[in-house]
């Protein structure tokens, strides 16, 4: 047996590596940037930045590695970044790329009002033949994410008409772009990170029955198809389901109704999800494997926090949910009991019910409305789902339980949702949490020296043993699940290692395009 | 041609009353509208742009201000010129416009020409055969179509031609992989066809009504008759004066009917994703862009306006007791 084990092994180490063609590569996976490829105002936050190389990136395990970057230091204060920068990177018409280059680039991101959120960021000044200085305002880890984000543009030749034409440092350079109907890129000759195995590369957008068609017909290699098609792949290609933190869960109002609202009239507080029994007694009920395959068609997994599988998430801090034994002890020891034998629970007069809002043209979420509502009125719960439109949903969303999905490679989001000082801002924290321990902690995790250094701090958010954000402490959110994204893929074409994708679905999915390969014989 | 200075001068009067009172009432309608541009703009990166970005984002578009300035703005641009900037392209509203007519009017323009001569035609081929098996069919025909939506027939021929069949492309304006200079001439036509085919049967199905009813009662009229006593064959008087006789009226009313040509190739272009203004259209209006909204209905009234006048004038050209109507 071991004998034979090893022959099998040698025989694959041995064995002829298929020569790698180049040969052109169609792509369906939508995320065509309308407003175009400059960085400055948004391109390349998710994916590959096609045309640009950053200082930083994500290797698949999310840890980063440089890319423009060398050694990058934060000064003891946690303000400064010193950034030194390989002597060899050259943009795509053969010019070198300078620290001017990267200090002009950060520089122009602050003032621009784009996608990019420079916010605490100070100024960038040259500091040496390869070296850039960074500077913030106040300590702020999170702003690593930047680093791996902001793609470089040249001092040089940027402008107004750099979306459509850009010039990067990065593997590809732009051949045509049709808008609304195509982009073609070819290898960038002058790229530092090594060979690519196309020779061109061509991204059909338009609609996704399209890119459906086009896989259909064999003309596409990779395409983005809905969850409910992700096992139907036509001949030639294999379904690809890859893990995500697109999550979804259901946020909860944090205060009691005082009949307090927003400055636009919006209510303010739910009595009953107000106390922290019924938000645990939820989190231990809900059975999330159920919702997986009843909302997702098994296309997912369980969600305990808003950064499942990503390095500053902690685990310890989510309950697992599918306890309704559990649940109801939690309820019953708070107070929450059917006195009146209707099947459901009352405390002080108050009944135990309460709608979940879901956008009402999201069917993931229709279906995990409805799914918990059923789940919990087992334990005494009466949940009644209400789907509404976005509009509608923001100016309820701060007094009723709200179907929400977040996910990204950015801790700063953790700070977004469960900060304090964001309390009834935007989508991000809507139920008004705040929690100074878990403030201080959150704050902590920014001043930390370096990002690995972050990631206890970010942690101990969730849950540090006493208390947190999480489902054991303070049970803001009852996370549900993590979707999965589906796409067909081509049997020749190996995608390599892939990380754990954030929300959107489709073009994340290039982060790695460079390191691709064809595996088939031409 | 004295006829022509009164119309076309009475026509820019109302085209001048008109155009502001568009205006104002699109800008009302978009600004009434329950999206947020700067939401819409964030987009699936609203995880990563925190409050303050937010707030950065709409002070660089203006959408701070209140909506009456912006208008103020927006129609001070224009009166130098300035269409203003699309939020959703990040680019000027005339440069958008510009790129994305060249593939709006080769479809619309097709379907124009296409659904012409196929309504007419028909309309004639059933007037000849009035009451027979051929006419029924081609009613029938011309009812279902003009009760069938758009988006089921660009549904059931992508269904039957792209996929069943595979004869034909289902999407985009080329075949994806290759740059505009290397697609062919043939590739462009055919995937021409499709999205051309669901657009033109919005116009064809009213003109083979119509002009069957023109060409009936010409036919059954003595001018007819006189020709059929002097021998002429049913199909030669049909394609012959009959055709003069029912063009006309048949041209007014397509010509009439552009702005649903154009309605509809919002709908054919996102269906099969055409890369035109009609694509571009959907995406402003879901991203709540005002300036680009703005500056597309506009165009398409100015287009529609066009199509009215040439209407028009056509009919009288056709027809000289339009020239001069009584007192």
């Amino acid at each position: 047996m071991r004998l034979l084990f090893a022959a099998a092994l040698s025989a694959m180490l041995f064995a002829p590596v298929a020569a790698v063609t180049a040969r052109p590569l169609v792509l369906a996976v939508g995320g065509e940037p309308e407003g175009g490829f400059d960085p400055i105002t948004g391109w390349g936050s998710y994916g590959t930045p096609l045309f640009q190389s950053t200082l930083l990136r994500r290797a698949p395990d999310l840890s980063l590695v440089g890319d423009l970057a060398t050694d990058w230091t934060l000064s003891p204060d946690r303000t400064r970044w010193t950034v030194t920068l390989r002597d060899d990177a050259r943009f795509s018409d053969g010019t070198p790329v300078t620290p001017e280059d990267v200090a002009f680039t950060y520089n122009t991101a602050r003032d621009a009002g784009g996608l990019v959120d420079m916010a605490g960021f100070e100024e960038a000044r040259v500091s040496g033949p390869h070296e850039v200085q960074l500077d913030l305002s106040a300590p702020r880890i999170s702003f690593t994410s930047r680093l791996a984000t902001l793609g470089i543009v040249p001092a040089e030749g940027y402008g107004p008409g750099y979306a459509r034409a850009p010039v990067g440092s990065g593997p590809f350079q732009l051949v045509e772009w049709r808008e609304g109907a195509q982009l073609v890129v070819e290898p960038n000759p002058y790229w530092h990170g090594g060979e690519i195995g196309f020779d061109r590369v061509s991204f059909v957008f338009g609609s996704e029955e399209a890119g459906l068609a086009l896989a259909r017909t064999g003309q596409a290699d990779l395409v983005a198809v809905p969850a409910s098609q992700a096992d139907s792949a036509p001949q030639g290609m294999t379904p690809l389901n890859v893990e995500t933190v697109d999550n979804r869960g259901l946020m909860f109002p944090m205060r009691p109704d005082t009949g307090q609202t927003t400055d636009t009239g919006a209510p303010i507080g739910n009595d009953v999800t107000a106390d922290r029994a019924i938000r645990v007694a939820i989190n231990q009920a809900v059975d999330r494997d159920a919702l997986v395959t009843l909302a997702l068609a098994g296309h997912g997994r369980p969600a305990t926090g808003p950064a499942d599988g990503l390095p500053w998430d902690n685990p310890q801090g989510g309950i697992p949910g599918a306890d309704p034994e559990g649940a109801r002890a939690t309820l019953e020891a708070a107070g929450w009991r059917d006195a009146d034998g209707d099947g459901l629970r009352e405390k002080d007069g108050l009944s135990a019910a309460f709608d979940v809002v879901y956008p009402a043209g999201d069917s993931t979420r229709q279906a995990l409305a409805l799914g918990v509502a059923q789940q919990l009125r087992d334990i005494g719960l009466h949940v009644t789902p209400n789907g509404r439109s976005w509009d509608e949903i923001r100016a309820l969303m701060h007094a009723q339980v709200v179907v929400m999905g977040w996910g990204a490679h950015d801790p700063s989001e953790v700070m977004n949702l469960y900060h304090g000082s964001g309390a009834g801002a935007g989508y991000f924290n809507p139920g008004f949490y705040s929690n100074p321990t878990v403030d201080a902690h959150l704050e902590a995790a920014e001043r930390a020296p370096d990002f690995e250094a972050s990631l206890p701090d970010w942690q101990a958010a969730e849950w540090d043993g006493t208390t947190g954000f999480g489902a054991k402490g303070d049970a803001a959110w009852a996370w549900l699940v993590n979707l999965e994204h589906a796409y067909w893929a081509s049997d020749c074409l190996d995608t390599g290692a892939r990380q754990i994708h954030p929300h959107g679905h489709g073009f994340p999915i290039t982060h790695d395009l460079p390191d691709w390969r064809w595996t088939c014989e031409e | 041609m004295s006829w022509a200075r009164p119309l076309v001068l009475g026509r820019l009067v109302r085209l001048a009353w008109l155009l502001p009172l568009a205006a104002v009432g699109l800008f009302t309608l978009i600004s009434l509208a329950p999206i947020d541009p700067v939401q819409a703009y964030v987009g699936d990166r609203t995880a990563l742009v925190g409050s303050d970005q937010r707030a950065a984002i709409a002070a660089a578009w203006g959408l701070d201000r209140p909506a009456t300035e912006r208008f103020g703005a927006w129609l001070g641009g224009v009166a130098q010129g300035d269409l203003g900037r699309s939020i959703t392209y990040d680019a000027p509203v005339s440069e958008v416009i510009a790129r994305r007519v060249p593939a709006s009017l080769a479809l619309i323009g097709t379907a124009f020409v296409t659904s012409f001569v196929v309504g007419t035609g028909l309309g004639i081929a059933a007037a000849t055969a009035r009451g027979g098996v051929g006419d029924r069919i081609l009613r029938s025909l011309a009812v279902v179509l003009s009760a069938s939506p758009g988006f089921w027939i660009a549904i059931l021929l992508i269904a039957v031609f792209a996929i069943a069949l595979g004869w034909l492309p289902s999407c985009c304006a080329a075949p994806p992989g290759l740059t505009l200079a290397e697609v062919g001439i043939g590739d462009r036509l055919r995937h021409l066809v499709l999205p051309v085919a669901t657009l033109s049967v919005v116009g064809t199905a009213p003109l083979i009504l119509h002009t069957r009813q023109r060409l009936v009662v010409f036919l059954d009229g003595p001018a007819a008759q006189h020709l059929r006593a002097h021998g002429l064959t049913e199909r030669r008087i049909a394609f012959g004066a009959g055709l003069r006789h029912a063009v006309g009226p048949a041209l007014n009313l397509h010509l009439a009917g552009a702005g649903e040509l154009f309605g509809g190739s919002v709908l054919a272009e996102t269906v099969f994703a055409w890369p035109g203004l009609g694509q571009a259209t959907a995406r402003a209006a879901t991203g709540a862009d005002a300036p680009l909204l703005m500056g597309i209905g506009l165009s398409t009234l100015l287009l529609v306006f066009c199509g009215n006048l040439a209407a028009d004038i056509a009919a009288r050209i056709a027809d000289p007791r339009l020239r001069h109507p009584r007192p």
